[in-house]
């Protein structure tokens, strides 16, 4: 089979480029080439990076709350989260209460908060701020792959599984399309082809695969190519019954079920390094409540699914880092429903073994009227480009984070240090 | 037909061809040009379309499609009256979503610590629930007037609103039937009043909550005076009333309406104008909620003061109208024309739009006023529509797949209400978009590889006759045959509208040539038609 994929890819991607194909077809199939998977079973000692993205703009100032600050709670009377519910970090900052179960992690040092984070574009739309974010050209609109996307593109060495760079969802959200391949999985139950009869079911696939293989249809044919690898490689592995150790346990819901899954996929060893989910319901315009109420009941899940992941997985942790991330952040004025409305810079989380944990990074604006962006929101001191580089340089270990972010310097100078030297 | 009128209508023949050159497919046969229309206007061909499309002359039934009122669509409503949903008002199903909320509260003040129940939701909602969506598969792929049917999911990805938020559960019946349905092809200003005007956007959006900053409503304004003048003691209760309301206006419908609904992201405006939008639609609302939920305008929660959107001045001591007034300047402000000219143009000619495309709507809607059949219609006669390489250059979304596979089966639905679940199995659960972007219409959203293995999961059980929500008799459209070169052929001119590519019969043909049970061959060709890359595409 393989060779009869090699012969085709060889043969007609001369023949098709010729008549103009899609290049990101083309170039698919040139990496397919150079880049043959397998279905051999990887070590355990490769970093990983778990993305999380709390689509809907998080209220940064109720996730890690100043509270040591009078002017927080001036403006927000009716949702600011009181200082005795705050788990209190630093005595200025704190975490929302519904994030209590993340303090161990806080204390042990593999947490760590990077406040005042946020994009130079002056955009608040969420779909957007969203495309930038993923994109990771801010303001460039025309960029046509994801930032996580041209990382898998420039490092290769790493590339043998299917399974290198893996969404959890439906759709291939933006920061993982482009021309590396790259896995969108609903649900790792039901991922590949249902046939009943197992003898019937490989020859259904060997005839799609011939279907989809010999089709000049480019975005159809690497997918399905892709898509054929990863569920031979699942059905190897074959990562059912599985049981979450140490005690764990999940939230209900769409989060808990996609960490789960990642968790899952981490432990058998079939080459995952970079992880992808969204957490959605941050848009919290109406009744956002203080400590408890809408926002509440969102970061309980993100804090319950965080700190199930990270006992879950247990030693193998020190390899992982879960990093999230939000388009933006909110307004430091409660708006006249009791909510918030679109702001600028927010909050994020990382967390894991070498995270330089049990700190708040980042150069802290104040929330002073004179200290916002444009009077009303918290301003961007951190471009969250030098967070994501400091990712892939001192985590991932890449050494060309330049091509990952163009049109952007990367300083190491400016990394906030949530890395461990 | 009488004699005479047979005479007149072969008279205006070489008129009507005339008409027809304007951007006519001059270079495709008439049934290439009839499946083209059909996978662009319609959810694909049925067995049998191609041909009668031909027949009929392509641009003759492009016509008829774009009045939809003129459109036998009597088997539909019979399929329609097995959906009690459309029976129930927003009234009813408010009334039922209340219930199970004081059903749910009665048990919490019983057991504060028990947790959410099956048996909170009343399962004459979730049956209601689970309806709704199913009843828009159907349809799609059952409905003669296909292009009121094709418009009606445009627009209700344009005007998203997300059912599963709160009140919207609700809702969102009574805002596809009455908002998006009655005028998808009318136009477009009367659409936009009309979700302005819903009360399932105005709460997706939040606009109902929307205040001028102090504004008391008058029931508590006199509440609190009775209070006062005897000095009554409950007042803490009359507080807390007052603690719950709107305190100020709330931007997020005054955004979206600017970058989603008319404008575009790119549209032009700025804050201040998102600033100034939301405070001119302060007051929109939402009379009895938690009752009967209908629009209302508050002129007690308005902002009555001075406003300027996009240099326009709106003069102080305006109420509801200068709403009306903001919503009409957008609905024909240049931005929006092109906007929605472009994103007609992506869903209708290519991912891609060419500028032609969107030049020739634009002008068109000029000329009409946002009259959305003309717009459609002068997409329809221009020449990208019909460029060749422009033919089957887009790929399905899930509910095109599903519709399409379902018409080129001529499957029936059955009574289980499963077919939404299909849809949502292929990453387009229906109405349940979170954000207001609604679900996009190109191919990277929907080409990946779980979703397609899924599309050949679907494909494989529907020519098994194991789609859910379906009845399947193959039979009827391509019955067991021993010579395989028929079969393939008629597995073509029958399911994919003569479109297959040599690739495809090559494969099949190959894969079923030792399979001895014609039966067992036909589903298993069948089935790698439908989940192959040919009919992936349109």
């Amino acid at each position: 089979m393989a060779i009869t994929r090699r012969g085709f890819v060889k043969a007609g991607g001369v023949a098709l480029f010729s008549v103009g194909l899609d290049p990101l077809f083309m170039d698919r199939a040139a990496y397919a080439l150079t880049n043959r998977l397998s279905t051999n079973r990887l070590t355990t000692s490769l970093p990983i990076l778990v993305c999380l993205f709390q689509r809907g703009a998080v209220d940064g100032l109720n996730m890690i709350v100043p509270h040591g600050d009078r002017i927080y709670y001036e403006e927000r009377p009716r949702i600011g989260v009181p200082a005795t519910d705050v788990v209190d970090l630093d005595g200025y900052f704190g975490l929302h209460p519904s994030l209590a179960a993340l303090k161990p992690w806080w204390d042990n040092k593999s947490l760590a908060a990077i406040h005042a984070i946020g994009s130079p574009d002056a955009t608040r739309s969420h779909f957007d701020a969203q495309d930038y974010m993923e994109s990771g050209t801010p303001g460039v609109k025309i960029t046509s792959d994801g930032w996580l996307n041209r990382y898998c593109q420039h490092d290769r060495e790493h590339q043998s599984s299917a399974f290198r760079s893996v969404a959890f969802g439906p759709e291939l959200p933006r920061i993982l399309s482009g021309t590396a391949p790259a896995l969108a999985i609903g649900d790792l139950k039901t991922f590949g082809l249902r046939v009943p009869q197992n003898a019937q079911g490989d020859r259904v696939t060997r005839a799609f695969e011939a279907l989809y293989q010999g089709s000049s249809t480019g975005l159809l044919a690497s997918s399905s190519e892709e898509g054929f690898e990863a569920a031979r490689q699942l059905k190897a592995a074959d990562p059912t019954q599985y049981q979450a150790e140490h005690g764990a346990v999940y939230p209900n819901g769409k989060l808990g079920h996609s960490l789960l899954e990642i968790a899952q996929l981490i432990k058998a060893d079939i080459g995952l390094q970079i992880a992808f989910a969204d957490a959605t319901g941050w848009d919290t315009h109406v009744n956002q409540g203080a400590s408890e109420g809408q926002l509440s009941a969102r970061l309980k899940e993100l804090g319950d699914g965080l700190a199930a992941f990270a006992t879950d997985l247990g030693d193998r942790m020190h390899n992982i880092v879960v990093l999230t991330m939000s388009e933006f952040g909110r307004t430091i004025h409660e708006n006249g429903n009791s909510g918030t409305d679109h702001g600028h810079a927010t909050a994020m989380f990382a967390l894991g073994g070498p995270v330089n944990g049990g700190k708040v990074l980042g150069k802290w604006p104040g929330l002073a009227p004179e200290q916002r962006y444009e009077g009303r929101d918290v301003a961007v001191t951190t471009d969250f480009r030098d967070l994501f580089a400091e990712m892939l340089a001192r985590h991932l270990g890449s050494a060309d984070t330049a091509s990952v972010f163009p049109g952007y310097s990367v300083d190491p100078a400016k990394f906030v240090g949530a890395i461990k030297g | 037909m009488h004699r005479a009128s047979l005479y007149t209508a072969l008279l205006l023949v070489p008129a009507a061809l005339g008409a027809q050159m304007a951007g006519a497919p001059a270079t495709l046969t008439p049934r290439d040009s009839a499946l083209h229309a059909l996978n662009r206007l319609a959810y694909g061909p049925r067995p049998g379309d191609v041909s009668r499309v031909a027949q009929t002359g392509v641009m003759k039934w492009i016509d008829q499609q774009l009045n939809p009122k003129h459109v036998d669509d009597d088997s539909l409503k019979e399929i329609e009256k097995g959906y009690q949903i459309l029976h129930e008002s927003s009234y009813d199903l408010v009334g039922l979503l209340e219930d199970a909320r004081k059903a749910r509260e009665a048990r919490l003040k019983r057991d504060p610590t028990s947790a959410d129940q099956p048996g909170d939701q009343p399962p004459k909602l979730k049956r209601l629930a689970g309806e709704f969506p199913a009843l828009a598969v159907v349809r799609a792929a059952y409905s003669e007037r296909q292009l009121q049917e094709v418009m009606v999911d445009f627009w209700t990805n344009h005007f998203n609103v997300f059912a599963g938020k709160g009140l919207d559960r609700a809702l969102l019946p009574d805002y596809i039937e009455h908002v998006i349905r009655p005028h998808a092809l009318e136009r477009f200003t009367d659409l936009l009043v009309a979700t302005a005007q819903s009360p399932a956007m105005l709460f997706y959006l939040d606009n109902w909550q929307s205040v001028a900053p102090g504004s008391i409503p008058p029931n508590l304004v006199r509440a609190e005076m009775r209070a006062r003048s005897y000095g009554m003691g409950n007042s803490m209760r009359l507080d807390s009333a007052v603690a719950r309301q709107p305190k100020g206006i709330n931007e997020n419908y005054g955004r979206e309406l600017l970058e989603l609904h008319t404008l575009g992201v790119d549209g032009g405006y700025t804050q201040a104008d998102v600033i100034a939008a939301a405070r001119i639609l302060t007051g929109w609302s939402i009379d009895k909620p938690r009752q009967d939920p209908r629009f209302v305008f508050n002129g007690w929660a308005h902002d009555y003061g001075e406003k300027t959107v996009l240099g326009v001045r709106f003069p102080g001591g305006h109420g509801e109208d200068e709403g009306i007034r903001l919503l009409e300047m957008l609905a024909m402000h240049p931005a929006t024309m092109h906007h929605i000219s472009w994103e007609l143009c992506q869903r209708f000619v290519a991912d891609d739009p060419p500028d032609g495309c969107v030049d020739d709507a634009v002008s068109a809607w000029k000329k009409s006023n946002g009259d959305i059949p003309t717009v459609l219609s002068a997409i329809f006669h221009g020449p990208d529509f019909w460029a060749a390489s422009n033919l089957s250059g887009k790929v399905k979304t899930p509910l095109e797949f599903v519709a399409s596979a379902l018409r080129a089966t001529g499957a029936d639905p059955d009574t289980t209400f499963r077919l939404a679940q299909v849809v949502a199995r292929l990453g387009e659960p229906l109405y349940q978009h979170v954000a207001p972007d609604g679900y996009h219409e190109t191919q990277d959203e929907w080409v990946n590889s779980g979703a397609l293995l899924d599309r050949m999961n679907v494909a494989v059980g529907l020519a098994a006759g194991k789609l859910p929500g379906a009845v399947v008799a193959l039979d009827r459209v391509v019955p067991p045959m021993a010579n395989h070169d028929s079969l393939v052929n008629a597995i073509d001119r029958q399911l994919l509208g003569g479109a297959m590519t040599l690739h495809t019969r090559q494969v099949i043909l190959d894969q079923i040539k030792d399979v001895a049970d014609s039966g067992a061959a036909r589903n298993f060709a069948v089935g790698l038609a439908l989940g192959g890359p040919d009919f992936q595409r349109q």
